[in-house]
């Protein structure tokens, strides 16, 4: 491709033993947008020194749907199915964080039940949306059948949604001042019903896919993206616990009522033989933090009150002149919304801080010398969903 | 995988070998387990329909009869996909009712959604103060121009649909 070469920097290609004595050209590759390994339309314009990965330029934009420009001119309610769109994999908690900044200007009191009740909602989310990234994952690395479980399992949590927002992808539930439709006693069985049998499942995935030799060797040592490199780009969620940085906002600066709750942060430790900080760090911080997320939607099942779900909130929500900046721990990292009012009903302009963004730039940096199959690997590692890249 | 090359003993060889096809075997056999004694999920769809709960978001459904035409929904929309236009009723006309006794002081002449512009978000349907505007379960409006996707609420066609949605006959206050 002409104009690829930037002036002053010469790409070399990658000495290994083979490329030794043979001089060989670098070829430009394009993978994507429509690459079923790209997760989303992310184009990765790579140079391949035969098989072995030269340089990795990712160009995103593809998915840009000018959500933050089209927010200034909707209501603050409007707001909501706009930010669901963001992550569709992840919808809850980002509306909770868009939520959380709109209630921290207006001062809104949320009762208590709707607290739970989001608690649950998003630690759900949460699972189905780590399901997703544990079955494409698989899916990615040549194993069908861990997908079709995973979904198996994520299709009851959507079907819960379903019942209590309408929607299986897009919810619109958790609104300013609480959630929409109050969880029945029922469905709360359900809930547990599923955590029960969901633990079962997961000692199932870790046979089937963890504990895999041919997973193992595909993933481990492979894209190792350090701590060191986590705080210059500024990672969080599962790729800074990966590398072994003990972070997570639910437990060091909690929002909503999540210092009410125990859970465990789990880190990458090194163990069955995995450097921290490589693919399967970051596949295994997700598998466990889908026990914890367990873990905390049972407290959540004895601990919920009865009570109201909507708190006092007027029918045209008018923000006070200000700004705010709320940072909230979704599936894939830290979600930040800066969110600024100038007194109007409508927002004055709301910037959306998103973690696949920050993990997407960190693919070129971590793709010279890799295989073509080792840079899948590692795209698929870090979870991205480029709704929320481009916004 | 790395492009280094590694030197490997035998018995290392043999090891991951055997480490290999033994722990792809303990999977296999998880996914044996499914061949007998695992209810299917997949639902033959044409044949076998799946319930979809009651409130669950799909074709908006726009009763007329108990329309008041007081523009809230159209407020409410984000994308502004409902077209919604009234005119004041002829002095010395009978103000009919809607079922929960509210004045319908507005004639309505035009009430059409886009539902190809709609995002399903549910917002209108909430601040409907006759509870006229609702989402029904009708998911199956496949067209085949953009255009036949805008339903006109106030046609004959659209409203024979509310003994299907809402349970009850339509009156036609006019």
């Amino acid at each position: 491709m002409q104009g690829w070469d930037v002036p002053g920097e010469k790409i070399e290609p990658t000495r290994t033993v083979e490329t030794e004595k043979l001089k060989t050209e670098l070829l430009t590759l394009n993978m994507g947008p429509q690459h079923p390994a790209t997760h989303g339309v992310l184009r990765v314009e790579i140079k391949t020194d035969s098989e072995v990965v030269a340089h990795a330029i990712p160009h995103i934009g593809y998915l840009h749907r000018c959500m933050e420009k089209h927010s200034e001119n909707l209501d603050y309610r409007g707001v909501i199915p706009f930010v669901d769109r963001m992550d569709y994999l992840g919808a809850m908690n980002q509306e909770l964080g868009y939520v959380l900044a709109v209630e921290k200007m207006l001062g809104t009191q949320v009762p208590r039940r709707a607290e739970f009740i989001r608690v649950l909602v998003s630690e759900l989310q949460r699972i189905a949306s780590h399901l997703m990234a544990f079955g494409t994952y698989a899916l990615d690395l040549g194993a069908f059948s861990p997908f079709l479980y995973a979904f198996d399992e994520r299709e009851k949590i959507l079907r819960l949604f379903e019942e209590l927002s309408g929607a299986r992808l897009l919810y619109n539930y958790i609104w300013v001042g609480g959630v929409w439709n109050d969880i029945t006693a029922d469905q709360l069985a359900r809930v547990a019903e599923f955590c029960d049998n969901f633990e079962e499942e997961l000692k199932k995935y870790d046979v089937l896919v963890s504990q895999n030799k041919i997973f193992m060797e595909r993933t481990r040592h492979v894209g190792i993206m350090d701590a060191d490199m986590c705080y210059r780009y500024g990672a969080t969620g599962p790729v800074l616990r990966g590398a072994g940085v003990k972070w997570d906002l639910r437990k060091v600066k909690p929002y909503s009522i999540y210092n009410e709750f125990e859970f465990d942060v789990p880190v990458a430790d090194g163990d069955r033989g995995a450097t921290i900080g490589d693919c399967y760090s970051r596949y295994i911080v997700r598998m466990k933090e889908m026990s914890e997320s367990v873990r905390i939607i049972r407290q959540v099942l004895t601990k919920i009150e009865s009570g109201p779900i909507m708190g006092k909130v007027s029918k045209v929500i008018k923000l006070p002149k200000g700004e705010v900046f709320v940072r909230t721990e979704c599936p894939r990292g830290e979600l930040g919304i800066h969110l600024v009012s100038d007194g109007e009903a409508k927002p004055y302009r709301l910037k959306v801080k998103s973690p696949c963004f920050t993990h997407v730039s960190m693919l070129g940096e971590v793709a010279p010398g890799q295989l073509i199959a080792d840079f899948v690997a590692t795209i698929g590692s870090i979870d991205i969903v480029l709704g929320e890249v481009d916004r | 995988m790395s492009t280094n090359v590694e030197t490997v003993s035998v018995k290392e060889y043999f090891h991951s070998l055997y480490e290999g096809v033994t722990s792809t075997v303990k999977g296999m056999w998880i996914t044996f387990k499914y061949v007998w004694g695992h209810k299917a999920v997949s639902i033959e769809y044409p044949e076998v329909r799946e319930v979809l709960p009651a409130n669950a978001r799909m074709r908006l459904f726009n009763d007329v009869d108990n329309c008041i035409s007081c523009n809230m929904c159209a407020i409410a929309c984000p994308v502004d996909c409902i077209y919604i236009s009234s005119v004041p009723r002829p002095a010395g006309q009978e103000v009919p009712k809607t079922d929960d006794g509210t004045p319908m002081r507005q004639v309505l002449t035009q009430y059409v959604i886009d539902t190809a512009l709609c995002c399903y978000c549910g917002l209108c349907t909430t601040v409907c103060p006759t509870e006229s505007l609702t989402h029904s379960n009708d998911y199956e409006f496949a067209q085949y121009t953009l255009g036949d996707m805008k339903y006109d609420y106030l046609s004959p066609e659209v409203i024979a649909w509310k003994p299907r949605i809402v349970g009850k006959e339509p009156v036609y206050r006019k």
